[in-house]
């Protein structure tokens, strides 16, 4: 039986609200017996006769307090998490303000109080804004006309099931895409859009990787990306390098640990393309050109090598500096290099206290859990023969003797014209790191997205491995994240069809067309590249057919929640165009009008923030888990639903549309199932292909009921994460957040009073890294690495083409978290009202641009136009904008994204090797910074 | 003379720009009644042009001789900036009840603000000044500086400004003040604001509703750089007593305009500057001349203080200034009642 969706009957529309949130009619409250009143004052300064009037502002703070109160995170990909207390006046959202009742965990360090930020002091004010989507929408234009009509929720999801089990009937569980983007990376919100993916067998791109976000370097040395500590560590470190990360407007609420830490007598040096703001608390800034971050990297390397600042007892360790290599073909000595029948995952060193060749123990195949060398001593350097499996002589070295001899072609010196940097500046700053006890390297969001930031990360890891910076004394810090078990029942109870990201983009935008535009100097590209346009394109249909990542078939129905993919992705104009001509249904979910939910077929309104019930604590930042728990009175706004019940009415109606077809179930052998039975004494395996039950769908999205709306996922998900007990459901709707326990953390217990460092179990236990080698790993053979050269940390040039004098790179903004927030009035009022470009006074003045003209920035991809932002920050030769606009806040709709060219880094191609397999911890990156421009007044 | 001085010392070192604060005071008293175009708290680049526009320039003050210095009314479209209106139904077509397309027949507008020509307080945002690689800037944060020789009090010929005898804090008497606009003028940091709604002048009320109920001000307890200390300076256990009288390396900003304020900075240290070749130097980028025309003559032994201070910790000596600016507990920055503090 069809259920009648309720109309809410007490919605508020906007008019009323409005009207409220205001507050209107409280500037009245002045007693009027005090008007006209003649008062006799003699000396104010002093003292003043008649303060009755006092209580006009204390009236308006009992009204920003609210009639109820709640607690409430943003949940968006800023991964702050902070832990905010709302007010609700009649059922409207009043204000907010930081809860600040964080713990203190250590008398020596700063609490982390208060948390929070400009845009989410504000989102009380932006939940009602007039671009808040309040009604199903169904288009009744061409997508992205802009012509719309208001729809009920039973005719939208009615209609939107139907051509969902078109699809599955047509195409199969593969025909159909549910994503969830980085607009909600809570695992309370998650988990109904990801739970119906999951038992619909639908296609799910990894967000990290499609936004550009994956830590490849980190994965390359140490087995997975998110690497590094909880932010309090900063406050107790001697020197920190903050490369390509901008914290004073991207770790707001976590920024004072470093100027507290400065304080403390921490040296802290920022190493970006321009003078940021980060920069001006900074004991130095190094001015590095965008884009030879991995010649700086290498260059430091390269020290640390030629004045033997590396730390050999470390080394001998704790990397596989010490393996050997065949000298032959540049591989690992593997067993089966010396036995026939032998494993390649064995390998070896030569040991100088029995001067002969032993295996290493704690690799993937040594069948030893540990690091520790009891009497071996392996060599660092040398080179030595070993005996082949068909009695042949195999001259070997040493990994370090590799890693050195290319580090020694990029010297300060031989480098400067690369990185822009004095030979002493980078001698000195490698010193301070390589001798400082406690050093810290905190790599941001923004290296990755050069075509090379893999191997400047991959030069990191090794700089903070040769000196010795792990655990606790330092080292690599990418972006801490937490252990949060028990997840997988709620979200995956079935295989779905989970791809890569970077990849999956990549196809769906066919954006090698404009990789070929843009680069089309084949030469030049090969120069930098090492491989022509050609390859590298070939190289990724290659990386699909291999299956080292994971691509499906392009989808043909894509339900869409949280994700602005029409503003991201690079070559945005080709982009949108070739997604949206192969796609049969778009729908998107969102809770505002954004550049993507403008060309959707269907549009669903989204809950925001403060209106349903949610929970937060995989950010590594900290270890606190926040609670959404929603003001008692606060009504919904508009018809808007949360993605639980979203998913669930789906649920609903799919069942019953496929029943009405007689379609129970679809059989999806993509994925099997292997169940073990007994037969008499006998014990019988039996795989069968995955089925989709169509008829059981309601039960088994709601678990048989248990699970009906978002307060019950954030119950589920408190009983059966082990990071969150002992803590019970009452306990966190009462304080608004929980604290991890010891289990949070993935290679090191998290103390209850110490901040949290990676790898102290590596350090201190000697347990395997996640790694092949089961070392932090700096020798890679897979066959791409080999092809490259790359074999060991090496640099090489930006790829930005010549033909355009401009390096175009796009911050991340203080103004927005990505696209959310970027539109409200309150925060464009803070910047300039529009999208601005900031260019060096010296390319100002050459072509006649002066502060808030208009300006066309322009390549042979796209172009957009902006207002001119002349500002002495930013470098000569590159223009600096900082990122997220709405491609529809831009004259002609066309966004920063236009200009930017598809491109792909090769060495992110590779997989199916040791610990690069496609998954979680290895995927690439869609290259956001490796365009360039020119500009011209418009 | 108020019987007690609240105060608040900004430490400028640890600001960094995010304009919580200007939100936090937004949301708390100005997104209503006519104020929407003030930011009784806000955070400007310095050097810049500031908010209201040019207000260093405008006039207002005490000359030498303690005489009212005239002064001008800042311009609501060119200095303060009209309250932005975005476009939003025009350019997204979705109405309060229903779609809406009102641009048939034309292209469809982008998102964009509804007046064509409009200016913003925080235009110049990270701009500063100075040639690559040494060009600087820095964050100041401004609110009312409630200062103990008022101008706006001076000035208001109705006496409907007055300084409250338990906390020193200064209020437009919201039932008196009929809207000359002397205040306005008169105040040389432009913090007092006409509300055209009203036809009254406001201003930062130091949260005095929030004091009276031993909660900071909104502005203060909201920042996450952990910047502002607020307490009272008679109070010799509070960290602002600490900074303004003990080691007096908080002061006011531009103390030249003879006013008295009661908001304290601790003025900014800056990275060394490149020379010619690229090499570093030990020049501090922001310019001396700078600092102590905005804080005073004592700048240049404040920055020394604090590196000398700093420098005991890197030695591993204890140093009292250093943890006081440190700042080990949220809650230890704000010393507005004797009370115990609520919470864990």
């Amino acid at each position: 039986m069809k259920k009648k969706n309720k109309q809410n009957n007490s919605k508020i529309n906007r008019r009323k609200f409005l009207k409220v949130s205001g507050i209107c009619g409280l500037g009245l409250g002045i007693p009027t017996s005090a008007l006209g009143k003649a008062l006799q004052v003699d000396d104010p300064l002093r003292s003043y006769p008649d303060t009755k009037w006092e209580d006009f502002y204390r009236d308006e703070l009992v009204k920003t307090e609210g009639t109820s109160t709640g607690f409430a995170f943003h949940c968006s990909n800023c991964q702050g998490n902070c832990a905010w207390q709302v007010s609700s006046n009649d059922g409207v959202a009043q204000r907010e303000e930081q809860l600040a009742q964080y713990p203190q965990i250590s008398w020596d360090i700063p609490d982390a109080n208060p948390r929070g930020c400009n845009k989410g002091a504000i989102h009380s004010q932006a939940m009602y804004e007039k671009d808040r989507l309040l009604y199903p929408l169904k288009r009744s234009g061409e997508r992205g006309e802009g012509k719309w009509e208001k729809i009920s929720w039973d005719q939208a999801l009615t209609e939107i099931s139907e051509r969902i089990v078109d699809t599955l009937q047509e195409k199969g569980p593969g025909g159909l895409m549910i994503h969830t983007g980085t607009g909600i990376l809570s695992q309370g919100r998650r988990a109904g859009p990801l739970r119906l993916g999951s038992l619909l067998g639908s296609i799910r791109i990894y967000p990290s990787s499609a936004v550009g976000d994956m830590f490849t370097g980190a994965t390359l040395a140490l087995g997975v990306p998110n690497v590094g500590h909880s932010l309090d560590a900063w406050f107790e470190m001697d020197y920190i390098l903050l490369w390509g990360i901008n914290p004073n407007v991207t770790r707001i609420p976590d920024a004072h640990y470093l100027w507290e830490g400065k304080y403390n007598g921490a040296k802290i040096v920022t190493i970006a393309p321009d003078y940021n703001p980060t920069s001006i608390h900074a004991d130095q800034w190094v001015p590095v050109q965008p884009g030879s971050d991995s010649y700086l990297a290498m260059s430091m390397v390269s020290v640390v090598f030629e004045e033997g600042l590396y730390k050999k007892d470390f080394i001998r360790e704790q990397t596989d500096l010490p393996f050997l290599v065949r000298l032959d073909n540049r591989k690992l000595l593997r067993e089966n290099d010396m036995k026939a029948d032998g494993s390649d995952e064995k390998f070896f060193f030569w040991d100088l206290n029995s001067d002969s060749i032993k295996q290493a123990p704690g690799t993937r195949g040594s069948g030893r859990d540990t690091l520790r060398l009891g009497k071996i001593k392996p060599a660092l350097e040398g080179e030595y023969n070993v005996t082949g499996k068909d009695g042949e002589t195999i001259a070997v070295t040493t990994v370090f003797e590799l890693a050195r001899a290319e580090s020694s072609r990029f010297t300060p010196e031989a480098v400067r014209d690369k990185t822009g940097i004095h030979p002493d500046v980078v001698r000195d700053i490698t010193r301070e790191f390589s001798k400082a006890e406690k050093a810290g390297l905190t790599v941001g969001f923004s290296i990755h997205k050069y075509a090379w930031g893999i191997l400047t990360c991959w030069a990191q890891a090794m700089l903070c491995a040769l000196t010795g910076h792990t655990a606790d004394t330092g080292g690599l810090d990418t972006e801490s994240q937490w252990s949060l078990g028990g997840i997988g029942p709620l979200t995956s109870p079935k295989p779905a069809r989970f791809e890569s990201g970077f990849l999956s983009e990549w196809m769906s935008g066919k954006m090698w067309e404009s990789m070929r535009s843009h680069y089309d100097n084949d030469r030049e590209f090969k120069e930098r590249a090492g491989l022509g346009v050609e390859d590298v394109i070939d190289l990724a249909q290659k990386s699909i057919d291999k299956k080292w990542l994971t691509h499906y078939e392009e989808p043909e129905a894509r339900i869409i929640f949280a994700d602005n993919l029409f503003r991201r992705n690079k070559s945005s104009g080709h982009y949108k165009r070739e997604v949206l001509g192969k796609t049969k249904l778009y729908v998107n979910v969102n809770y505002r009008m954004d550049s993507s939910a403008e060309f959707a077929d269907y549009v669903l309104p989204a809950i925001s923030h403060y209106e349903g019930w949610d929970i937060r604590g995989e950010v590594g930042y900290h270890r606190f888990v926040n609670l959404t728990v929603p003001p008692a009175d606060l009504k919904p706004v508009g018809e808007t639903k949360s993605e639980w019940e979203i998913c669930s009415l789906l649920s609903d109606k799919i069942q019953d549309i496929a029943k009405a077809r007689g379609i129970p179930k679809i059989e999806d052998p993509e994925f099997t199932v292997t169940k073990k039975t007994k037969v008499g004494k006998k014990e019988v395996s039996k795989t069968t292909p995955v089925m989709r039950d169509l008829d059981t769908l309601v039960s088994d999205f709601t678990m048989k009921g248990k699970v009906k709306n978002d307060k019950d996922v954030v119950k589920w998900l408190i009983e059966n994460v082990p990071a969150f007990k002992p803590w019970k459901f009452e306990d966190a709707v009462e304080r608004g957040f929980i604290v991890l326990n010891k289990d949070a953390g993935f290679t090191s217990p998290l103390y209850a009073t110490k901040p949290y460092h990676s790898f102290e179990t590596q350090v201190y236990l000697r347990r395997p890294y996640p790694t092949l080698s089961g070392r932090q790993q700096f020798y890679i053979d897979q066959e791409v690495f080999l092809k490259l050269g790359a074999t060991v940390p090496t640099a090489r040039r930006s790829l930005h083409p010549s033909k355009f004098p401009l390096k175009f790179y796009t911050p991340h903004t203080r103004w927005g978290i990505h696209s959310t927030w970027r539109t409200s009035k309150r925060m464009l009022k803070m910047q300039r009202g529009a999208p601005h470009v900031s260019i060096c006074p010296e390319d100002a003045k050459k072509r006649g641009i002066k502060d808030g003209d208009k300006i066309r920035v322009l390549n042979d991809i796209g172009e957009f136009i902006a207002m001119a932002k002349v500002n002495p920050n930013v470098q000569a030769g590159t223009l600096m904008m900082d990122h997220a606009w709405e491609p529809h806040q831009f004259e002609k709709r066309e966004g920063l994204n236009s200009a930017v060219a598809g491109v792909l880094s090769p060495l992110e191609l590779a997989g199916g090797w040791g610990h690069l397999k496609f998954g979680a911890q290895w995927d690439g990156n869609q290259i956001a910074l490796e365009s360039a421009v020119e500009v011209e007044k418009a | 003379m108020s019987k007690r001085q609240i105060a608040m010392v900004m430490d400028l070192n640890k600001c960094i720009g995010c304009q919580t604060c200007t939100m936090a005071c937004k949301t708390q008293w100005t997104n209503r009644n006519g104020r929407d175009y003030m930011y009784w708290n806000n955070v400007e680049t310095a050097p810049g042009k500031g908010y209201p526009r040019g207000w260093q320039e405008s006039g207002g003050g005490f000359n030498d001789e303690g005489e009212l210095k005239e002064g001008r009314i800042p311009s609501l479209t060119e200095d303060y900036g009209k309250p932005l209106e975005i476009n939003y139904e025009e350019a997204l077509g979705i109405g309060p009840d229903g779609p809406s397309t009102p641009w048939t027949g034309v292209t469809r507008p982008h998102l964009k603000p509804e007046d064509e020509k409009f200016t913003t307080p925080n235009w110049d945002e990270d701009e500063g000044e100075g040639e690559f690689p040494n060009s600087f800037f820095f964050y100041l944060p401004r609110i009312c500086n409630h200062c103990s020789n008022p101008a706006c009090l001076a000035s208001c010929p109705r006496k409907a400004i007055y300084k409250r005898e338990e906390d020193g804090i200064v209020l437009v008497d919201q039932s008196r003040c009929r809207g000359y606009q002397h205040c306005v003028a008169g105040c040389p940091y432009k913090k007092v604001y006409f509300n055209p709604m009203f036809s009254r002048s406001e201003k930062c009320i130091f949260c005095y509703p929030r004091v009276e109920q031993g909660k900071p001000p909104a502005c203060a307890k909201q920042c996450p750089g952990r910047i502002r200390f607020v307490g009272y300076l008679d109070d010799e256990a509070s960290p602002v007593y600490a900074l303004v009288k003990k080691w007096k390396v908080a002061v006011p900003l531009r103390p030249d305009f003879g006013t008295q304020p009661n908001v304290y900075y601790v003025p900014p240290l800056s990275p060394p500057k490149y020379d010619e070749q690229g090499r570093l130097t030990d020049k501090p980028r922001i310019p001396i001349k700078l600092l102590t025309g905005l804080f005073g003559p004592e700048t240049p032994r404040i920055l020394e203080t604090l590196k000398i201070e700093r420098e005991k910790k890197k030695r591993g000596e204890p140093s009292e200034l250093m943890d006081t600016l440190i700042a080990y507990r949220h809650d230890e920055m704000f010393t507005i009642t004797d009370e115990e503090e609520q919470g864990f």
